[in-house]
């Protein structure tokens, strides 16, 4: 299948059925509601989302699945950031689900995957600890071969929806060398069954979405529980991260979108000196840019989740070029978006700073701009050094994939 | 893709290859080689050769419907031949008026005479063009143009002045909206004219701008006679012409060509030649690409590209399932603009003192070309509508804002 550019009828369909169905079942003040709720998890709605076959939705049908790509997916997850969907889908779906899916044994994946999709579990990952950077060196939660099982003891901090995840990933040290990709493992966790994991909700900033403290002591695991290889979990964790960042880049161009909509609303409606204030060309100007800004995370985002479906090499680029765009850009909406509705936007009671908080929070996650700019000076000084001038606009498969 | 149609391609690839080989200039992309001074006539005149030769080759005039002279290529095709062109550094081709702002005007609002009469050599590069749009007092305010139009039989009589007339120099035709109605409101008293620039009462004095070039010109209009079959679209509906001339220009409609120099010229050269160009400069001893803060900005540069890249091809697929207004146009045009302006700054900014040497010092880079394209994206937000407009009408027309003035 080809890139594409824009929306299939068949994404146009669930693009407006998923619109619909979140403006009804989820609507802001039910968001407050969960916002206030310890967990932020609504039974309720997870079990029609996996009506609509959402939680299904990129797994194969042997695992009850309906077989959609990458692409389909970030438009739910567009649709889900208009609101800042309190929900466990990115918990269970990216950071598990699909890792389950590429590296788990048939045992694993006939076990979880079916579950996920008719909405029975909660799934997430426990990755980050005490410094929240995505990075292979400060792993260093534990996991001792005790028998034919591995115990588990440290920190995780960050942890999304620990407290309703009925599956746990878990990125433990097995090894320690020089190089600190070596030697993590990632291990597959019922919580249900064992004792030993506590876990603790965080007063975080963006309340829609839950993090949690989840501290481990003498947690026992099977052998047979390690996601993929022994010691070779950090590569897992790569294609985790290329994934969830994308996913997160599709969330924040929704909840850009929605919170630019809301602003241009504000501009038409609120009137000063005798004027709507949408009319003076110093607030004009301003949401001008931030229409270019989004145009082009827009773009970014789509090629990333369309390289990914079509896993094109160039989908690290993609992915890392849209994160740092993305990030920045709707950083830049939500924040426009309060100061032009001025003291308004600075209460509570209104749902701008839920938005800022959302964007603020997802940039954060798995390398911010500068973090992903950097990357992406590496890759130059490759492509430099690899073939010399003009070699950038030559990437294989970057002109000739347009039809 | 299919493994025929891939042989196909290669085909082409193989042909432009040869093409080149056989056509650029003798000694062209060697050291030795001396490009013709920018600006001047012999510019111009490879310019034009270049284009006819291209035009020949049927490596130009995508889209543009047979009977005008225009050639059929698939997408795939298209971006062979401007892959190919493009990494050679191929000539820059005579004034891009006449395929990137006239052509498409006369597409869609041109007599079937004037289509067929001007569109081809248009595209062969034979004629070129200029547009005389702006005046000492209409330039972001276009509708206020001045220069009158009288009809005198079958013949209108112009008289007045333009400035910023882009191609001046060189052009055989032009293109002005006029003021054909004294009486009518605002936007609904102007026509819009093709007209020869050779003919009497029609004068160029060239306008010399903060680079130390004369790309543009002013012209003067004294009495000048332009036949009343050159009007293009209705009496007194001239603005929308001219809208539709500005949406190609702020669009860079550049579709029908294959090799889009422009975009390269104003921008510096890809990414690739900024990595170069702080690999190879050094501030207080160390090496600009080891600045964290150069390779940053860099890096951005890089994420642009391929942003704008992205979006081009989006705005496509949506101008074929009509759901484009023209408006978007408006968005690639500040964002690419500025982003010119942005790269021209930090490659100054690299440069540091040496970013002073203009052409002609022994000491200036690249000839001199880093300094001239420093200076030359100053003009790049205010050409085709300032950023300033652009961002009123996607305000007003994309977002639904009130007018800003009365």
């Amino acid at each position: 299948m080809p890139i594409e550019y824009g929306l299939n009828e068949q994404q146009e369909m669930l693009k407006t059925m998923s619109r619909d169905f979140i403006a009804k079942e989820c609507p802001m003040t039910r968001v407050r509601e969960l916002m206030k709720d310890e967990t932020g998890f609504s039974p309720e709605l997870w079990k029609k989302m996996a009506e609509l076959g959402w939680l299904g939705l990129v797994f194969p049908e042997e695992y009850g699945g309906t077989g959609m790509n990458f692409r389909d997916l970030t438009i739910l997850l567009e649709e889900m950031g208009r609101t800042v969907l309190p929900s466990p889908f990115i918990s269970t779906l990216l950071l598990a689900g699909l890792p389950i899916l590429a590296f788990g044994t048939k045992e694993q994946k006939d076990e979880i995957l079916p579950k996920i999709a008719r909405g029975e579990v909660v799934c997430t990952l426990a990755a980050l600890e005490e410094d929240g950077d995505w990075w292979a060196d400060s792993i260093n939660v534990r996991a001792d071969r005790k028998g034919d099982q591995y115990v588990i003891n440290g920190t995780k901090l960050f942890v999304p929806d620990a407290k309703v995840a009925n599956y746990m990933l878990i990125a433990a040290r097995t090894k320690r060398t020089e190089n600190p990709e070596e030697g993590i493992t990632l291990f597959l966790l019922d919580t249900r069954e064992v004792w030993g994991i506590l876990s603790t909700g965080l007063k975080t900033m963006d309340e829609t979405r839950k993090q949690y403290e989840v501290v481990f002591v003498n947690v026992p695991v099977p052998a047979k529980n390690i996601l993929g290889e022994l010691h070779q979990g950090w590569p897992i964790m790569k294609q985790i991260a290329l994934h969830t960042t994308a996913a997160l880049c599709a969330e924040m161009v929704g909840a850009g979108e929605k919170a630019l909509e809301m602003t241009v609303a504000y501009l038409k409606e609120r009137v000063a000196f005798g004027v709507v204030i949408g009319s003076f060309q110093a607030l004009q100007h301003r949401a001008a840019d931030l229409v270019i800004g989004l145009e082009y995370a827009r773009s970014l985002m789509e090629w990333a989740a369309e390289a990914i479906k079509e896993d094109d090499p160039d989908a690290i680029t993609a992915v890392s070029m849209a994160k740092s765009f993305c990030g920045d850009t709707c950083k830049k909406v939500v924040a426009e978006g309060i100061q032009m509705h001025g003291g308004i936007g600075f209460t509570w009671d209104h749902d701008m700073h839920l938005y800022f908080k959302r964007v603020w929070a997802s940039d954060t996650a798995f390398g911010d701009g500068s973090y992903h700019r950097e990357l992406i000076a590496k890759a130059l000084d490759e492509i430099h050094q690899l073939a010399g001038h003009g070699r950038w606009m030559k990437m294989p498969g970057r002109i000739t994939q347009t039809g | 893709m299919a493994v025929e149609e891939t042989g196909k391609l290669d085909a082409l690839r193989q042909e432009i290859r040869a093409f080149l080989r056989k056509n650029l200039p003798k000694g062209w992309g060697t050291p030795e080689y001396v490009a013709p001074e920018r600006g001047s006539k012999e510019a111009h005149e490879l310019g034009k050769q270049w284009q006819k030769k291209l035009y020949d080759a049927g490596y130009t005039g995508f889209g543009v419907p047979k009977e005008y002279g225009g050639i059929e290529r698939s997408r795939e095709e298209m971006a062979v031949i401007r892959e190919e062109l493009t990494h050679t550094g191929a000539p820059p081709l005579a004034g891009s008026l006449g395929p990137s702002i006239v052509l498409p005007t006369l597409l869609r609002y041109g007599k079937e005479w004037q289509k067929k009469r001007f569109i081809p050599k248009i595209l062969s590069g034979e004629e070129s063009w200029c547009e005389c749009f702006s005046e000492p007092n209409a330039g972001s305010d276009l509708a206020n143009i001045q220069k009158t139009g009288v009809r005198d039989g079958d013949e209108w009589v112009v008289n007045g002045q333009s400035v910023w007339t882009s191609g001046a120099k060189f052009a055989d035709w032009g293109v002005a909206p006029v003021r054909t109605d004294l009486k009518a409101p605002r936007h609904r008293n102007l026509s819009y004219f093709v007209f020869d620039c050779k003919s009497p009462g029609f004068e160029v004095r060239p306008l010399r701008q903060m680079t130390g070039d004369s790309e543009f010109g002013e012209t003067f209009f004294d009495n000048m006679r332009i036949p009343h079959e050159n009007m293009v679209g209705e009496e007194g509906k001239g603005w929308y012409v001219a809208m539709a001339t500005l949406e190609a220009e702020r669009g860079g409609g550049f579709q029908f060509l294959a090799p889009s120099r422009r975009i390269e010229l104003t921008s510096l050269g890809g990414v690739d030649n900024f990595v170069e160009l702080a690999k190879n400069t050094k501030r207080r001893g160390k090496v600009v690409w080891e600045d964290p803060v150069f390779r940053q900005r860099i890096a951005q540069f890089a994420i642009e590209n391929e942003a704008m890249r992205y979006s081009r091809e989006r705005m496509r697929v949506k101008a074929q399932k009509k759901q484009t207004t023209g408006n978007e146009q408006s968005i690639s045009s500040i964002f690419s603009r500025e982003k010119n302006q942005r790269q021209a700054n930090m490659v100054a900014e690299i440069m540091g003192a040496n970013i002073q040497f203009m052409k002609g010092d022994k000491r200036a880079l690249d000839d001199g070309s880093w300094a001239y394209t420093f200076l030359r994206t100053r003009g790049n937000t205010i050409e085709t509508g300032t950023t300033e407009i652009n961002r009123g009408i996607i305000a007003e027309r994309m977002l639904g804002l009130p007018k800003s003035r009365a």
